[in-house]
């Protein structure tokens, strides 16, 4: 461990603290690093593939020779196969394979479950042979709703212990999810700090509301889908339409019994996926294991790609919830109000999966009320299964939380921003909770939103905060190759994939920073399993675990390049020479970047970096974690017209922390992409499903309505810079923090509005009116 | 793209069709001449013009070159161009016109090709997200979507794109809220509509200024 001083801090406060880095490690960029390229607003690398259609996706991937394949779905919530026969879609045009997938005595317990499949030489040929399948159900009773599934009584989804997947896309500590099965419910984790039941039976006050949310799909524009090819018996290439390359890999080698190192994998372009593209299966549809059978039995690479209807049905979703939230506080009025316990209680139906934690707004965020317990669990129902989804947990747990914030704000009559300075003891959150109340002009428009309620304007705005938490949770398992050839050409390899956010491009800015080099002279190769390993895009640590690598392989590169040029310069050391973008120079002395490549020995120069573990100095570390604790506030407002109960998101503020910006435009994208979710998911989205055919009722885009262009509001974005010295290059993640506050902020806003909480997502008309229902009886009974 | 249509036993189900002499079967399915169309006629139509599931020619203009190909009925625009023409560019998310994904220019005008059949293109000028480019130079929509970063994953963007092509040919300055209206059936999952405004908006109105983000640095020489 070498110790050394960085400079470090966010916004006005910086400090030099001393920081212990690992071996090897080259001194962390700090508030001292004027960085040329890396933060710069530098356009995508691969954009002009993207804007002229010559991406190819996996979707895209056509291979000579290649077959199609369909495959065949329970129309039952919850059935047993009697029979099952595929010979006679074997006589169907173009067909070349037919397999059972689910053989008789299966028990399937959600419609949409996988029952055979064909392989054809045409899409539209592989679908209609499905027909010809004959399969005889017995159907059993089942139950989709998730208060039916609590019920005594309701039918029973699992018998026995329920069997996990788990990917790297969840929140981490989710494993330790295993409370034991009683009916459809599994209790799941808890959090908890002091007493907090027995805070709240002391407390001087206390306020209750249950809050609800829906199940939101993913609705990744690409759906899921692969490509195998067999290139021998026991070696395999798989196209993937993947978030983590090595995930799949390390999947299909487990379906089919091989070593890992006998997979490819490729992803060169993906078209989103937003946690539920972990795996070479999807969580309700084994689409490798059927590909890659159809494969074998054809001796040709088999294609599948999901319809969107299947993409609905069975690749998973964030589940919904049920919580109710407990709050007690201190009897003293007003701003001295002091929040003394908090205690959640959340169901949540991941449909036959699990995975329907609650995040940690209340445990977390609120660092300053004693007494915390956050109870969590499971409920099963004859649904598609759950996945990771942008911030698993967190969204719901938000919305919950800080609506319970809000409306306990409302009873004390204190500004909700004060209530939540008061209880949150994250220095970087609290900056950012002041900045939003001076840049969105909060005082102001709280007022008008006052007057129009006292006026009873049939329009009426509101504004409303909520606050986000994440941690760094970046991995160390990259190796990224960075080689200079003696053309100087210099190219940065590694077999990540992209997911939207633009890892190629920061890769190459970080190369470009540290070689001195224009970023257009930067090749990078990624999307491959043969390039190196690389790292799951879950978590929200793409960046974070790859730039630090990439430094290291360019120094690497580097530092042998400047013995070169040590010599050939004659300088005593390699730390006296100057390096610019035409090459390098010693006083007078120099040589371009030419012909100091051409010195290079051998054919190249090949360095391999890896990211060390988390170190620095940061201004509070995520609990459990010894990481960065991410900080991150939003504030919404919104327009009501009380007549109809039409709400729109009008404005939007995003204040957020992600480490140092590697790229000003693409973090604002990411930013802008996590509030449209968020947007979806307060006003527009839920996957409704028929209690008494157990089926989804909209799995398409023309009933599942994500949010659109005219759906936005107007977002400005506040990055409050933090520097940490977390890792070399300084950079954490923004992509699932971003929208986790979304929701929440807009329900805030809509409660400011009205004067009256909506609880329960999505906020539709009927539930505004339903809201202004509720308000006129409560205050005609208090009149009385 | 004809022998999988063959029926079993060398029954071609054209011929199945003229066997069957259902008028009503057919009559959606004729290619007629919009100008001579005349709802009164009541004989049967000419059954050698009628396309069954056989395929049958079809010729338009792609992407600027003449396209000869042989086309079932029931293939949309969509499955054709995709699977048959190699224009990946063109996404398909939905197939049922509620995404935008697929969208190509017909004659001019944006139109989700999911939603249409490939015969209804006959004689028209298809341009596809591959047809926006001249030659190598991509277009200045193209290079405003790259500059303004109006594209994440890239899956919807080629729709995005063909829906502002046809905005921007209309001529004139534009707000963002008629920019907004022109992709409001443009599905974009990673959300980035700021942007792809940011880009049409430069491009009609000769901005060069781009949305900034308000960076708050660690001030130097602070507490
Ligand atoms: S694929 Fe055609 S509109 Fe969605
Ligand atoms: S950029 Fe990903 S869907 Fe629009």
């Amino acid at each position: 461990m070498a110790k050394t001083k960085l400079s470090l801090g966010y916004g006005p406060k910086l400090e030099t603290v001393p920081v212990e880095l690992p071996p090897g490690e080259p001194r962390p960029w700090d508030a001292n690093d004027q960085l040329e390229v890396v933060g710069e607003p530098v356009p995508r690398i691969d954009g002009q593939l993207k804007v002229s259609g010559a991406a190819r996706y996996t979707h895209d991937v056509a291979l000579e020779d290649m077959l199609h394949a369909a495959v065949l779905r329970s129309p039952y919530p919850c059935a047993t196969i009697k029979r099952v026969e595929v010979k006679a879609a074997l006589d169907q045009p173009g067909v070349e394979a037919a397999i059972a997938v689910a053989a008789v005595g299966d028990k399937l317990i959600f419609a949409g479950q996988d029952v055979a499949a064909v392989a054809a030489a045409r899409p539209e040929q592989a679908r209609a042979a499905l027909a010809s399948i004959v399969v005889e159900y017995a159907p059993a009773p089942f139950v989709v709703g998730t208060r039916a599934a609590m019920r005594d009584g309701a039918p029973l989804v699992h018998e026995t212990a329920v069997e996990e997947r788990r990917t790297g896309a969840d929140e981490p500590g989710a494993e330790k999810a295993t409370g034991e099965l009683s009916g459809n419910i599994r209790p799941g984790r808890s959090q908890k700090r002091g007493d907090a039941k027995r805070a709240l039976n002391k407390a001087a006050l206390t306020f209750e509301a249950t809050y609800e949310t829906q199940c939101h799909t993913h609705s990744s524009l690409e759906t899921h889908g692969v490509m195998v090819r067999w290139d021998s018996e026991d070696a395999a290439t798989v196209w993937a339409s993947t978030q983590s390359i090595f995930s799949v890999r390390d999947e299909f080698a487990a379906i089919f019994g091989l070593p890992p190192a006998k997979v490819r994998v490729i992803t060169h372009f993906l078209g989103g996926g937003f946690g539920s593209k972990f795996g070479a299966n999807a969580s309700g549809t084994a689409i490798a294991k059927i590909a890659g059978e159809l494969a074998r039995a054809t001796n040709k690479p088999v294609k599948l790609m999901l319809t969107r209807h299947e993409e609905h049905l069975c690749t998973g979703n964030r589940p919904d919830s049920i919580q109710t939230v407990k709050l007690g506080a201190t009897a003293t009025p007003g701003a001295q109000a002091k929040i003394t316990a908090i205690h959640v209680q959340a169901h949540g139906s991941a449909g036959v999966g699990t995975g329907a934690g609650v995040g940690r707004n209340a445990s977390a965020v609120y660092t300053k009320v004693p007494d915390v317990l956050v109870e969590s669990a499971d409920v099963f129902t004859h649904a598609g299964p759950a996945v990771a989804f942008r911030a698993p947990g967190h969204p719901q747990g938000a919305f919950a939380m800080e609506s319970a914030l809000d409306e306990l704000a409302r009873q004390l009559e204190l500004d909700p921003i004060d209530l939540r300075l008061a209880h949150d003891g994250h220095p970087v959150r609290r900056w950012q909770l002041e900045l939003g109340r001076e840049r969105f002009n909060w005082d102001a428009r709280r007022q008008a939103a006052a007057d129009m309620r006292a006026r009873g304007t049939r329009v009426r705005r509101g504004v409303g905060c909520a606050v986000s938490i994440w941690g760094d949770f970046s991995g160390t398992e990259a190796r990224v190759s960075v080689e200079i050839d003696r053309k100087g050409g210099v190219v940065v390899k590694n077999g990540v994939q992209d997911i939207g956010g633009g890892i190629g491009t920061i890769m190459a800015q970080v190369a470009a920073e540290v070689l001195a080099r224009p970023v257009d002279q930067i090749r990078v190769e990624i999307g491959d399993s043969e390039l190196g390993p690389g790292v799951g895009s879950g978590g929200s640590k793409t960046t974070a675990s790859i730039t630090p690598a990439v430094r290291n392989a360019a120094e690497a590169a580097k530092a042998e390049l400047a013995q070169i040029a040590a010599e050939a310069l004659e300088a005593s050391s390699p730390s006296k020479l100057r390096w610019t973008n035409e090459g390098v120079s010693l006083g007078r002395r120099s040589l371009t970047w030419a012909e100091l490549c051409e010195r290079i020995e051998g054919e190249a120069i090949v360095a391999v970096g890896t990211r060390a573990r988390t170190y620095g100095h940061y201004p509070k570390s995520f609990p459990g974690f010894p990481t960065p604790e991410i900080a991150g506030a939003q504030f919404a407002e919104v327009e009501i017209d009380t007549w109809t109960g039409e709400v729109r998101c009008t404005e939007l503020l995003a204040v957020h922390d992600c480490g140092r910006v590697m790229n000003e435009m693409t973090v604002r994208s990411q930013i802008n992409g996590g509030i449209a979710l968020g947007v979806g998911y307060a006003l527009m989205e839920e996957r409704v499903m028929d209690p008494s055919l157990g089926v989804v009722l909209n799995p398409n885009l023309d009933q599942y309505k994500p949010c659109g262009a005219k759906d936005l509001p107007e977002i400005s974005i506040v990055l409050t810079e933090v520097l940490s010295g977390n890792n070399n290059t300084g950079a954490y993640g923004i992509g699932e923090p971003a929208t986790i506050p979304t929701a929440a902020a807009i329900a805030n806003a809509v409660g400011d509005a009205l004067g009256v909480h909506v609880r329960s997502l999505p906020i539709t008309p009927a539930k505004i009116l339903d809201a202004l229902e509720r308000g006129r009886q409560t205050s005609t009974e208090g009149d009385t | 793209m004809s022998d999988h249509s063959k029926q079993p036993g060398g029954v071609t189900r054209r011929g199945l069709f003229r066997t069957l002499g259902a008028a009503t079967l057919v009559a959606g399915c004729v290619k007629q001449d919009p100008g001579s169309e005349n709802p009164e006629r009541s004989e049967a139509p000419e059954l050698d013009d009628a396309l069954g599931l056989t395929p049958a020619p079809l010729e338009f203009v792609l992407d600027g070159q003449p396209v000869q190909a042989e086309v079932e009925a029931r293939t949309t625009l969509l499955e054709l161009l995709r699977l048959d023409l190699d224009r990946t560019g063109t996404k398909v998310v939905c197939d049922r016109g509620a995404c935008g994904a697929c969208m190509v220019l017909v004659d001019g005008v944006p139109r989700n090709s999911c939603m249409m059949l490939a015969h209804d293109v006959g004689g028209s000028e298809v341009t596809t997200v591959a047809g926006l480019a001249e030659g190598e130079q991509l277009s200045a929509l193209q290079l405003a979507f790259i500059e303004h970063d109006a594209l994440q994953c890239g899956f919807c963007t080629s729709g995005m794109l063909i829906s502002s092509t046809a905005l921007l040919r209309e001529g004139g300055p534009l707000t963002r809220g008629q920019v907004e209206d022109a992709i409001a059936g443009n599905l974009c999952r990673c959300g980035t509509y700021p942007h792809v405004v940011d880009a049409v908006l430069a491009v009609a109105n000769g901005e060069g200024g781009r949305r900034q983000t308000e960076l708050l640095q660690v001030k130097k020489g602070g507490a």
